[in-house]
């Protein structure tokens, strides 16, 4: 057999022996499994956390979108697109597997507070289905209280509009300007880490209910800017949202809509994220070539200063095969040993990112998966060996009588 | 073993080069050595000696010719059945003595039995015994920079013994040492040969070393010039 104990256990006494020198070829690969194994791990973080959010939001979400707009794109589109009315509401939520269709209308205005005047968005929701963002995350009320039913004047106003914003803060029950009509301040919310695709970013929003919406411009017709649709159960997602985009574009034609469950937003997302992950893992696997290059390196010197070894042992006995073993399995040791460790500092690599990421609001976390770290074992272990196998082949042939005369 | 007869080396010879230039450094060398048979192989440099240790240890094989061990014709084998054979048949004593260096004495004795597959129990006990039959009980965890040539080859002695060889072949074992340390390791091979009864093959110029066997074999440019006449091996117990 040409693997067995004995070989195992000679290589790595082997290494041991040469000290220094091992240690300076397990940091190349530690370096390069480090920095792999922490930009895996970040990534996946990244898309657990955007999963999470969606989790929140709730994976049986449809999103329906006047215009043909694209995730990333913003709500807004070129040109004229079509505006759902009424009656286009009451049919989306009678669309078999419906349970619920929320109508989101939004605008711009000047909030005016302090004599000072910026510009906020508005969101306004009908009152009685604003419950769909209680337990979402978005709308935690950090002081005072939700909009109520029939609060025409009430808002709730965003934490960086209240705190970031002007020179004195903002409290309850402070009356404030909108368009030059007055409203108070029902409610602030908490301040919000940023999400990634989760949600709308609610520093700078205000919401109100939808009377207190009509009364920034009583005559105009309002028209949602967004619907958010909610199905009986996740399975009637996909069939859903598919029957909606129909329906929709029977009446509009095509592109007049854009239709996108949650798990669709979820899905894109994440696939730009592994392809972002991917690559930044890919330069990180450039180190870690070089680092089996100093493997390599290693090798050829360790050989070459062991010649004379190499003879007396096959004088005693030693098969070109036992020879060849002994110097692949340090090699491979040298790549599985650096692999542990650099897997053990990318991890904490990871995890320092993850905290200093979340102190500084991105909502970072460190993953820890056993697909990574079985993956960068095995990976780290066959580049020891590829690395060197040319030496150990080398090694191998040597001509014993030669190599015993060496000097 | 019908004929007794333990090294056996029928029209070999070796040329070395290529092309042109080719030197002939054994020409049609047949050779008998005989179970228990104490010899030494003696020349001038150039005589083509070395080449005629390293072939009949199966270290080389020749251009031409067919080497036998113990009966068995070596020039067939694979090169790990070689080794495997060469590691349980033959033992060797280097004038370098050719220890590793970054082994202590009885990590040395036990090389060539992890080698050729001693099971784990009997390694450290043998090492201990054969160290201590060579005088050097006392040097076991020793590494060879911290002894002197006499003790280091008699670690290398001890180191060739580790598969109970009956071949036991020294090339100038003496040639490195004070007169002191090298009358003690001939003493040593008299005896493996006089007393274990094991077949002993001193390579050599020294002339006071080569007289100590039993049978001399002379060679000169390449051709055996004495010691090697019609030879017949008993069948000894």
């Amino acid at each position: 057999m040409w693997i067995d104990f004995d070989t195992v256990e000679v290589s790595i006494k082997n290494l041991r022996r040469a000290g220094i020198r091992t240690f300076l070829t397990l940091i190349g690969v530690i370096i390069g499994i480090a920095a792999i194994v922490s930009l895996l791990s970040i990534g996946q973080g990244l898309s657990v956390a955007v999963e999470q959010q969606f989790e929140q939001l709730g994976s049986n979400t449809i999103f329906v979108i006047p215009g043909a707009a694209s995730i990333g794109s913003g709500s807004s589109s070129f040109g004229l697109s079509p505006e759902i009315t009424p009656s286009d509401l009451s049919r989306i939520e009678s669309t078999r597997g419906v349970e619920s269709a929320i109508p989101i209308y939004s605008r711009s205005a000047v909030f005016e507070f302090n004599n000072q005047k910026i510009s906020v968005s508005i969101m306004a929701v009908e009152a009685g289905k604003a419950d769909l963002f209680q337990n979402t995350g978005f709308m935690d009320v950090q002081e005072g209280s939700m909009i109520t039913r029939n609060d025409s004047s009430g808002i709730l106003i965003g934490n960086s509009v209240a705190f970031d914003t002007f020179d004195r803060d903002l409290s309850i029950r402070k009356k404030v300007l909108l368009n030059g009509i007055e409203y108070t301040v029902r409610g602030i919310l908490k301040k919000q880490t940023s999400s990634f695709g989760g949600g709308p970013s609610t520093g700078n929003s205000i919401y109100m209910s939808l009377d207190a919406f009509n009364r920034l411009d009583p005559t105009a017709v309002i028209t949602p800017s967004i619907v958010f649709v909610k199905t009986l159960t996740k399975e009637d997602v996909v069939d859903t949202t598919a029957k909606i985009k129909a329906d929709l574009e029977r009446k509009y034609g095509e592109k007049s809509f854009t239709v996108y469950s949650s798990d669709q937003i979820l899905e894109q997302i994440n696939q730009i994220l592994s392809l972002i992950t991917l690559f930044l893992a890919g330069v990180g696997g450039i180190s870690l070539i070089v680092g089996g290059i100093g493997i390599m390196n290693a090798m050829i010197t360790s050989v070459m200063e062991r010649t004379k070894e190499i003879g007396v042992m096959k004088a005693l006995g030693a098969s070109n095969n036992k020879i060849l073993m002994i110097f692949v399995l340090e090699s491979a040791f040298i790549g599985g040993i650096g692999g542990l460790i650099g897997i053990i500092v990318g991890y904490g690599l990871a995890s320092v990112i993850a905290i200093v990421g979340s102190a500084t609001g991105f909502n970072l976390v460190a993953a820890f998966s056993l697909e990574i770290t079985i993956g960068a074992l095995l990976f780290s272990m066959l580049i020891g060996m590829i690395s060197g196998i040319l030496p150990a082949i080398r090694a191998a042939k040597l001509d014993p009588v030669a190599a015993l005369r060496y000097e | 073993m019908k004929t007794g007869e333990i090294v056996r080396l029928k029209n070999v010879t070796k040329l070395y080069g290529i092309g042109e230039v080719v030197i002939t450094a054994l020409e049609s060398v047949d050779l008998i050595i005989c179970n228990n048979e104490y010899v030494s192989i003696m020349g001038p440099s150039g005589s083509g000696k070395t080449t005629l240790l390293d072939i009949m240890t199966t270290m080389m094989k020749p251009t031409s010719g067919e080497v036998f061990i113990e009966g068995v014709s070596t020039t067939k084998l694979s090169n790990s059945e070689l080794a495997s054979f060469r590691g349980k048949k033959i033992g060797f004593i280097f004038q370098t003595f050719n220890l590793l260096p970054k082994l202590t004495a009885i990590e040395n004795v036990i090389t060539p039995m992890w080698i050729n597959g001693v099971p784990r129990a009997e390694r450290e006990p043998r090492a201990k015994d054969l160290l201590e039959q060579v005088g050097l009980g006392d040097r076991m965890y020793n590494r060879p920079n911290q002894l002197s040539g006499g003790q280091k080859q008699r670690v290398a002695i001890a180191r060739a013994l580790a598969m109970n060889p009956n071949i036991i072949v020294a090339d100038e074992p003496t040639g490195n040492l004070d007169s002191k340390s090298g009358l003690h390791v001939m003493e040593i091979l008299r005896k493996l040969h006089k007393d274990d009864k094991r077949t002993v093959i001193v390579v050599t110029h020294d002339e006071s070393i080569g007289k100590q066997a039993e049978r001399k074999i002379m060679i000169r440019d390449g051709k055996i010039v004495s010691g090697h006449e019609k030879h017949v091996c008993q069948l000894r117990e």
